[in-house]
């Protein structure tokens, strides 16, 4: 009787962690790196490790603000193109002889505008976020294209560069940086008056209004989080490689938006963490990095991706049926 | 006479709670019956088994057109024989032309896949000439008036030569001429030997209009009148017939100072571009006060309620809290004035799905549990905690996701997220809709622990015994108008059922 409690406790807690969303994809995630390390151990060398990290980075960094999107049961699509333009915007500053602090200020500035134009336009105008962030995305790349004529901005200053080539006792600065906001962005979520109004309006934006919260100013916010978070992804890159540009960035809203769904984050809002989307995005680069190794052609690598992402959402909706059930 | 349609022996449930039991049903070739009864009679039901909705098997008993016997598996079977529902709601396809819609599905074809315009053109004509609509068969139907929509309807459902015509409620978004206009078509259409049922809350209309009048109370047949025996008093009476019980703890109170007034309140119809669905309401209401507003279906009293919480924007009017003017035009608002709304749809705007009971509880008052915009999370459980217990809420923890709980328990944790406010006026709409006897006898004690404390409640609500237990003074609205204010002492069911269906006006 006793043991057979025992049994039962202990399979209650096993299920508990097979079921919570985030695990979801930790089990395919370990089991991703066996595989790979085992097919090609280079995968376990420190500058893959470091390199996996770093590129995941960038993605990461607009997927932890894609989190507070698609948990507030919006979709932002122009991240690519923010990116590609607050990048180019912080690149001109610094040709021109701007400081660096200042020119970064005034690229992350510009995200915020892209942000705020977002914003307005989903919460006054009440077009749907599909249409308005897509026709944003081709704006701001439309202008990317305009000012640059389609030549990246170069060179640009190295002690910019360092920014994301440098490293704190071997781990990149990006890495860190990534870190930083990831733990903040958990935090905000988890333990913040404002994480729980994204979450409740994501939930049921009605029962949210009914009950005494600004909606439309907590949808403006998590645009504004997500182009400002594209921004330092875009000048983040930028110093990476010396130069803006043009096309950079092309195709990110679809990676970062893969991620953030792979990590168990609801397209239909109310649900989501942070811990996931790191999962997911990480799920993601190891994927593209395993492959590369084990030398997987790149035409199949697009039809691989586009298999786990039906698979995910599948497996998302078919435990949302039978927890309905 | 001739039977068109035989409904035998109807009973439906939904789950283990019977909507109504042996429910039977005859309707003679070229008669208009009417139903009549409350809210939550069994009329839409009876109506939704009748048109297929319900399909065959999710209910017993047996229908017949004609003697002969039929089994509807969806909408489009009821049709096939002969049945045409048109809905109080227009379900017209606002952006197709009027002939396009009465055709839909059907069109004329020249050859197979290609319409033949001509053809349906005129054919538009034919049936336009049928319901007196005088327009153009190609103006797309969101540029017609609401009763022009409303006829466009019925034209519609001529185009399959309908033996029976239900018609819910037809009149609630037209004119007084416009409804004449629809009677004198319903007569013609009858004597051309189509049966209808009409179903409607206005019996001046019903008397007006009906051959036979058939009151449905609780799922039962109550009675049946001819055209000739139709008395007023009697079906008033037979509507309202509910036992009250003694399970209302209402407990008398001292009523303090007026907390809330509202004056000339006017909310506008929300398909109907040139009518009020709330008009030139006012009342006041004191310190422990239960004030009752009674009314059927599409009275405005919804409305009301969304008015004074900002949820709804009035168009007049003005509203005094505690004697002083107050501009209210969000929720946000109502809520920091301390003025609370337990609405009428839990899942639409009562819950949040994906979150736990804490969380439910306490999302409209974080602030209260937070230190700079920091939830603490043992405040928080300490006082969901704290209402979980006091409320009885039938569940395994403040954990539990709300959607594995009870209807009832559901609206328990609604009203605790308003208990941990501290209200001036708590507004309760269908409070105990789709609650079980146990926990409504709950909530009945929650109110009068309110109203001790010198809260203020509005209650809404469609069941009249609970409203007449528990309110101390009752406004009954019709047509989004106030048609009676009646004191505790002088209320009776037959009196709010006279308001409520436009027969009289009670002022004391």
């Amino acid at each position: 009787m006793r043991r057979s409690e025992f049994c039962g406790e202990n399979k209650k807690i096993l299920s508990k962690f097979f079921n919570a969303r985030e695990t979801g994809i930790l089990i395919p995630l370990i089991l991703l790196c066996v595989l790979v390390g085992i097919m090609n151990p280079v995968f376990y060398s420190f500058d893959n490790i470091n390199d996996v990290l770093r590129s995941t980075s960038y993605i990461l960094i607009i997927s932890i603000g894609m989190t507070f999107v698609l948990i507030a049961a919006g979709l932002d699509l122009s991240v690519g193109s923010f990116l590609a333009l607050c990048g180019l915007i912080c690149g001109i500053c610094l040709k021109s002889g701007m400081s660096i602090p200042l020119a970064i200020f005034i690229g992350l500035l510009s995200g915020v505008a892209g942000g705020l134009l977002n914003a307005l336009v989903v919460v006054k105008f009440s077009i749907p976020p599909l249409i308005t962030t897509l026709g944003t995305m081709y704006m701001a790349r439309g202008l990317v294209l305009v000012i640059t004529k389609g030549t990246p901005i170069y060179p640009l200053p190295t002690a910019f560069s360092q920014f994301s080539l440098g490293s704190l006792c071997g781990v990149p600065y990006v890495v860190i940086v990534t870190a930083i906001l990831a733990l903040l962005a958990n935090w905000v979520l988890k333990h913040t008056i404002y994480g729980r109004k994204v979450y409740a309006i994501g939930g049921n934006e009605e029962t949210a209004r009914y009950s005494g919260i600004n909606v439309n100013r907590i949808k403006a916010s998590v645009y504004v989080i997500v182009t400002v978070l594209a921004a330092l992804s875009g000048i983040l890159m930028a110093a990476r490689l010396g130069s803006a540009q043009p096309s950079i960035g092309d195709g990110y809203e679809m990676q970062v938006i893969t991620a953030v769904i792979i990590g168990g984050t609801s397209l239909n809002g109310g649900s989501g963490t942070i811990l996931g989307t790191v999962f997911g995005a990480l799920f993601m680069s190891i994927l593209y990095n395993g492959m590369n190794l084990v030398g997987v052609s790149a035409y199949w690598q697009k039809f691989v991706m586009g298999l786990i992402i039906v698979f995910a959402v599948g497996l998302d909706q078919y435990k949302r049926r039978k927890t309905k059930a | 006479m001739e039977i068109i349609l035989k409904m035998n022996n109807i009973t439906k449930k939904f789950g283990t709670v019977t909507v109504f039991e042996n429910v039977s049903l005859e309707l003679y070739k070229g008669e208009v019956l009417a139903l009549v009864g409350e809210n939550g009679a069994g009329k839409s039901t009876l109506m939704n088994i009748l048109s297929g909705t319900y399909p065959d098997g999710a209910f017993e008993g047996r229908i017949f057109i004609n003697g002969e016997e039929k089994f509807f598996k969806n909408p489009s079977d009821s049709q096939n024989a002969g049945i045409e529902m048109i809905h109080q709601e227009i379900s017209l396809n606002l952006d197709l032309t009027v002939a396009e819609n009465i055709f839909l599905g059907r069109l004329p074809q020249r050859v197979p896949g290609v319409v033949d315009w001509k053809k349906t053109y005129a054919q538009t004509q034919k049936y336009l000439e049928m319901v007196r609509l005088d327009v153009d068969p190609k103006e797309p139907v969101r540029n017609l008036s609401t009763s022009q929509q409303q006829l466009l309807s019925i034209a519609k459902s001529l185009v399959r030569y309908p033996k029976v015509l239900v018609l819910d409620e037809p009149t609630s978004a037209l004119t007084e001429q416009d409804a004449a206009n629809l009677f004198s078509i319903i007569k013609e259409l009858c004597s051309r030997g189509i049966s209808c049922i009409y179903i409607s809350h206005h019996l001046e209309e019903v008397f007006e209009i009906a051959n036979r009048v058939m009151v449905l109370r609780d799922g039962n047949v109550i009675s049946c009148y001819n055209r000739a025996d139709l008395k007023v008093n009697r079906i008033v009476e037979d509507m309202v017939g509910r036992k009250i019980d003694d399970m209302y703890p209402k407990e008398k109170v001292p009523l303090g100072h007026e907390v809330l007034r509202v004056e000339n309140f006017t909310v506008k119809h929300p398909f109907m571009a040139d009518k009020n669905i709330v008009e030139n309401i006012g009342f006041s209401l004191r310190q422990g006060e239960i004030l009752g507003i009674a009314g059927l279906v599409g009275a405005g009293r919804t409305e009301i309620a969304n008015a004074i919480f900002g949820t709804l924007r009035t168009t007049d009017g003005e509203i005094y809290l505690n004697g002083e003017k107050m501009n209210i035009t969000s929720p946000l608002q109502a809520i920091e004035n301390g003025i609370g709304l337990v609405t009428e749809d839990r899942k639409k705007t009562g819950i949040i799905p994906p979150m736990n009971l804490k969380e439910n509880m306490t999302i409209s008052s974080l602030h209260a549990v937070s230190t700079a915009g920091i939830v603490s999370k043992v405040s928080e459980q300490t006082i969901a905690q704290r209402f979980f217990d006091k409320l009885h809420v039938k569940a395994e923890g403040l954990n539990t996701n709300i959607m594995n709980l009870s209807g009832g328990n559901q609206q328990k944790i609604v009203l605790a997220k308003w208990l941990m406010k501290d209200l001036k006026v708590l507004i309760l709409d269908e409070p105990t809709r789709g609650v079980d006897v146990g926990a409504k006898v709950e909530i009945y004690n929650i109110m009068n622990e309110l109203v001790k404390s010198k809260v203020a409640i509005i209650m809404i609500s469609s069941d009249l015994p609970e409203l007449l237990g528990m309110c101390d003074r009752f406004l009954v609205l019709f047509g989004g108008k106030v048609w009676a204010e009646i004191p505790r002492n002088q209320v009776s069911q037959e009196k709010i059922m006279r308001a409520a269906t436009g027969l009289e006006e009670y002022f004391s």
